[in-house]
């Protein structure tokens, strides 16, 4: 089976990047890579194409935002959907992370059925 | 002319009046002859036409009967009809019904495969090394990063005391050592301190949970939201304290009692393991002690204990 979709998680939390790994395996088609802060994101984005983008936002080296508004000036990528993924569930953080180009927010802790309707949302993918 | 035969008389001439009424007889005659086949023939059209009439009539009335049968059979064929759409109703009705009942219960699974993966993962990120730190930092992490914790420490069991070994979201320093005074404390001494030490004592002495129900922003802030006792065996040796929660930390779901059953059964071994590992300066066993530890369990007769 070959994946229609690909998908790049940066999370520094080797815990939470496998539960993130874990619910989008349940994804039909979808390829998950991981990254472990944002320039090894960074990287793995100069490397190939993805189709959606999930990120942590606080990682050392890069943080989530500094990840955002730099995909968004990237000609490949600049169109693709990102999900932030955070521990912050205030609304002015909400608010930033959208006014630099997220496209949803999701707080922690995660419930792997959340995060996998909002990517089917985002891919455009029937449930 | 015939022949007249010899012998036969000849009739007299017929007077010119008896001519006259002979042939006004005839004439009448024939007169009332034209009238009465006149009138035949029109009594034979009255038939005629009333034959046409009865005619069109039978065919009216045929047309009729056969157009009530075919409404019968209309009839007859809606009934079927509507049996069948009700059939067909009762089916739809049915297969709604399995729909929901198998929404609902693919929902669970969902539900329930999403619970197995944050315990999967949690023990998998728990026991996958023996170095404290790590050990720790899983700790920290799975508190905050699947239980939604912002403020939590970790108490473990010294003489008569319960020590902080790590929090975070608060400083170690800030955490009072806490006297094991198995129910002596007085309650004129009670600070807000004293009360979350109480708890935490609790927990340890009768190796019963706290943990909080519904709506976790009411609970006042000088109470922990959880205290977990750490298990190793029956044994309680330590506490896990989650101070506050994460504004957007509702209340504990199904899934936080499983995390925290787990902990309790789970961190006070890893903790242990990291701890004997960190004693041995990082040395694994060898075949050597492996051996000998079978050795002397089996003269004693026993299991390895």
């Amino acid at each position: 089976m070959s994946a229609e979709y690909t998908c790049l998680v940066v999370e520094d939390s080797p815990m939470m990047r496998q539960l993130l790994v874990f619910a989008l395996s349940r994804v039909k088609n979808l390829r998950v890579t991981e990254a472990d802060d944002g320039v090894d994101g960074l990287r793995k984005l100069a490397a190939g194409r993805f189709d959606i983008i999930l990120t942590d936002i606080n990682m050392p080296i890069m943080d989530g935002l500094k990840l955002v508004k730099r995909v968004r000036t990237d000609p490949i990528h600049k169109d693709t959907p990102v999900i932030i993924i955070t521990t912050e569930g205030a609304a002015e953080d909400r608010k930033r992370a959208i006014e630099l180009g997220a496209n949803a927010y999701i707080t922690k802790p995660i419930q792997a059925p959340q995060v996998i309707a909002k990517v089917k949302e985002l891919l455009k993918i029937a449930t | 002319m015939a022949e007249r035969k010899p012998g036969e008389k000849v009739a007299p001439e017929p007077s010119a009046e008896v001519k006259m009424e002979r042939d006004s007889f005839v004439h009448t005659f024939f007169k009332k002859g034209a009238e009465f086949t006149d009138e035949l023939l029109r009594e034979n059209d009255r038939l005629r036409k009333r034959l046409f009439d009865l005619e069109s009539e039978n065919a009216a009335l045929r047309t009729h009967l056969a157009s009530d049968e075919a409404i019968r059979e209309l009839l007859r064929k809606i009934e079927y009809l509507e049996r069948e759409k009700e059939q067909l109703l009762s089916h739809v009705r049915e297969a709604e019904r399995n729909s929901s009942h198998l929404f609902t219960r693919y929902s669970e699974v969902e539900e329930e495969l999403s619970n197995l993966a944050h315990l999967y993962v949690a023990s998998y990120q728990l026991h996958s090394t023996l170095h404290l730190r790590e050990v720790l930092r899983h700790l920290k992490e799975l508190l905050t990063q699947l239980v939604g914790s912002r403020a939590h420490a970790f108490y473990m069991k010294g003489s008569n005391e319960l020590v902080p070994i790590a929090s975070d979201g608060i400083e170690l320093p800030e955490l009072p050592r806490l006297a094991i005074h198995a129910g002596s404390r007085k309650e004129e001494d009670r600070g807000s301190h004293d009360r979350t030490g109480e708890l935490i004592e609790r927990v340890f002495m009768t190796g019963v949970a706290h943990i909080e129900e519904g709506d976790l922003s009411v609970v006042p802030r000088d109470q922990p939201a959880a205290c977990v006792p750490m298990r190793i065996d029956d044994a309680v040796v330590g506490v896990i304290v989650i101070y506050s929660v994460l504004d957007q930390k509702e209340q504990f779901l199904p899934v936080d009692y499983a995390l925290f059953k787990m902990l309790g059964a789970h961190a006070a071994t890893a903790l242990m393991g990291a701890l004997l590992f960190a004693d041995s300066k990082g040395k694994f066993p060898g075949l050597d002690t492996i051996a000998a530890i079978t050795w002397h369990a089996a003269r004693a007769g026993g299991d390895l204990k």
